[in-house]
């Protein structure tokens, strides 16, 4: 029943997860001739005394793309599902409902763990051929949060989008934008360090609240 | 589900301690101003440039204000140009013939805050060129990290590592009795100044000294110092008169001054603690005007400019605070921030005004 739930997700979620593999990967593309080409122009010797001394990383357009990515996925795995109610289909399957809403959370969150770990890799890679690997790690550090923020839109979207009440809908969204906010505060590169463990703990808090929405949609809410 | 509910509550208290201080802020902003504070030589005394109604006015700490004109008559090293322009400026002062080459070359001019330190460090560093021989500084083709058994040069263009001259400098930095790890450095990478002074740093055993490169090798010099327990912050200056190489502050939070003849001598200031205090240092022929603004009060110290001994000082509690601050107080008892004047690090802080 795991299996074919996660099978189910896929074949839903299959364009828009090609969709936006392509377009993760054309960004991080463009960010790496960018600054290839900031290199070659410049200079390597000014490019990097730039970035050492005035703590410029040549990443910024990448800041809300992991947010966008979670908040289309989850309105692309949600919308149809809540259109007409369709969710009920999945809640009387024959295992528990939170399960079953678990698992299809589940594939969605490991999709967007490996869409985002593509991006770092590739990133990473090519950026260890040109920078110096405090560079690289700088850049890795400064995109975190803002991954981060990509699987916490993708929570606090579920969670208003499994809500079957607009009234507590608006309320969600009250509580939820500004977690969400919490992992862009500022564009100074690796200033959240020692945000991540609590950055860490609204990401878990948030993945448990679509559960308290389908509970409500369960019973009947309306 | 019950569980659920509780963290949901959690959540949204967290969010209103969060937002509404910011909507506050946002609403009724803070103008907490500062005031510039020079020293002034002929009276004696501290004149303060309080700006209200887009004007500023010049009073000293005894209540009495002064005119423009009259304020830059008494800060004569510090209103130069104007009184150049006016045909004012004095002959001579204290017996030392005034050209405004002179005081340009004496003025001195530093200002850090625990902002600007509480950072992640890049962990890079440009070692420029000190001795280059042209008026201009230019980068140099490398940089440098620390290791825990030496320096490491980076070659830009490669990206790979300069063995040769990473080997050259950790052994200098040896043979002068420096012990790895780095614990402490600074340097100004800059090029847009007149002459470098390469970098100061401590060495595990918190000695202090002072490395620079000269024709392309290492030139190295131990500070000394005595009865100094570690240092908490070194800064490297660079002032036109040529004649300071750092700042220094001991751990138990005493300013000392690094001479050129690679001397240290304790700044007359009472403590400066760079974690925790913001500094402005405002030098000229004959003092320095050092203002640090803490968390409870503003201290301001004039020193002299070549012993560094304290001629007057003034302390000035915060009082009390404004009414929006207050009002915000009992509105809103627990204030939860994500940003602070402390450090540019995104960190809970509560209560942190």
């Amino acid at each position: 029943m795991v299996r074919a739930i996660f099978y189910k997700e896929w074949l839903k979620l299959r364009l828009v997860w090609c969709l936006a593999f392509v377009i993760h990967i054309g960004l991080i593309t463009y960010l790496l001739l960018a600054l290839r080409a900031t290199l070659l122009s410049a200079g390597t010797i000014e490019t990097w005394a730039t970035m050492i001394s005035r703590d410029v990383l040549m990443i910024n357009q990448l800041t809300y793309l992991p947010l966008i990515t979670g908040i289309c996925i989850a309105l692309c795995q949600w919308l149809p599902e809540m259109q007409n109610k369709r969710i009920r289909l999945t809640l009387h399957l024959p295992i528990d409902y939170s399960q079953s809403i678990g698992i299809m959370l589940l594939s969605s969150l490991i999709g967007l763990f490996l869409l985002f770990s593509i991006d770092a890799v590739v990133l990473a890679i090519a950026e260890q051929l040109w920078l110096p690997r405090e560079l690289v790690w700088r850049t890795f550090i400064t995109c975190l949060p803002w991954y981060i923020g990509g699987f916490i839109g993708y929570n606090v979207t579920s969670w208003c989008l499994l809500e079957p009440l607009w009234k507590m809908r608006c309320v969600n969204i009250l509580i939820g934008a500004p977690l969400v906010a919490l992992c862009f505060l500022t564009t100074q590169p690796a200033c959240y360090i020692t945000m991540w463990p609590w950055l860490l703990v609204v990401l878990v808090a948030t993945a448990c609240l679509p559960f308290y929405s389908i509970y409500r949609f369960k019973l009947g809410k309306q | 589900m019950r569980y659920i509910k509780y963290l949901i509550i959690a959540l949204s208290l967290i969010v209103i301690a969060w937002l509404l201080p910011a909507l506050y802020e946002l609403v009724i902003p803070r103008t907490d101003k500062m005031p510039f504070v020079v020293y002034s030589c002929l009276d004696s005394t501290f004149i303060r440039f309080e700006s209200s109604n887009k004007q500023i006015r010049y009073v000293d700490f005894r209540g009495q204000e002064f005119s423009k004109t009259q304020a830059d008559s008494l800060l004569p090293l510090f209103a130069f140009r104007q009184l150049v322009a006016e045909g004012r400026l004095p002959d001579s002062l204290y017996g030392v013939a005034l050209t405004p080459k002179l005081i340009q070359q004496n003025s001195f001019h530093f200002k850090t805050s625990p902002k600007q330190l509480n950072k992640p460090a890049v962990g890079l560093y440009t070692m420029l060129e000190s001795a280059s021989g042209r008026v201009d500084l230019t980068l140099p083709p490398d940089v440098f990290r620390l290791t825990k058994d030496g320096l490491e040069f980076i070659d830009c263009e490669t990206n790979t590592i300069n063995r040769a001259k990473s080997v050259s400098f950790t052994r200098e930095l040896t043979k002068h009795g420096f012990t790895f790890p780095v614990q402490l450095i600074w340097g100004n990478s800059s090029t847009r100044k007149d002459y470098d002074n390469g970098f100061l740093l401590t060495d595990a055993n918190d000695r202090l000294f002072q490395l620079k490169m000269v024709k392309g090798v290492p030139w190295v010099r131990e500070i000394k110092t005595d009865n100094i327990n570690g240092w908490k912050q070194v800064f490297t200056v660079e002032p036109a008169n040529r004649q300071l190489i750092g700042l220094v502050v001991s751990n138990d939070d005493q300013l000392f001054a690094v001479t050129r003849d690679g001397k240290t001598v304790l700044v007359g200031i009472d403590a400066y603690d760079p974690q925790q205090m913001q500094i402005t240092i405002v030098g000229d022929l004959f003092h320095w005007t050092i203002t640090e603004y803490t968390a409870t009060d503003s201290r301001y110290y004039a020193v002299d400019a070549k012993t560094f001994e304290q001629v007057a000082c003034e302390m000035v509690p915060d009082g009390e605070r404004p009414l929006a601050q207050r009002i915000e107080r009992w509105l809103l008892p627990i204030r939860l921030r994500f940003t602070s004047w402390r450090t540019q690090l995104i960190q809970p802080n509560i209560n942190d005004d």
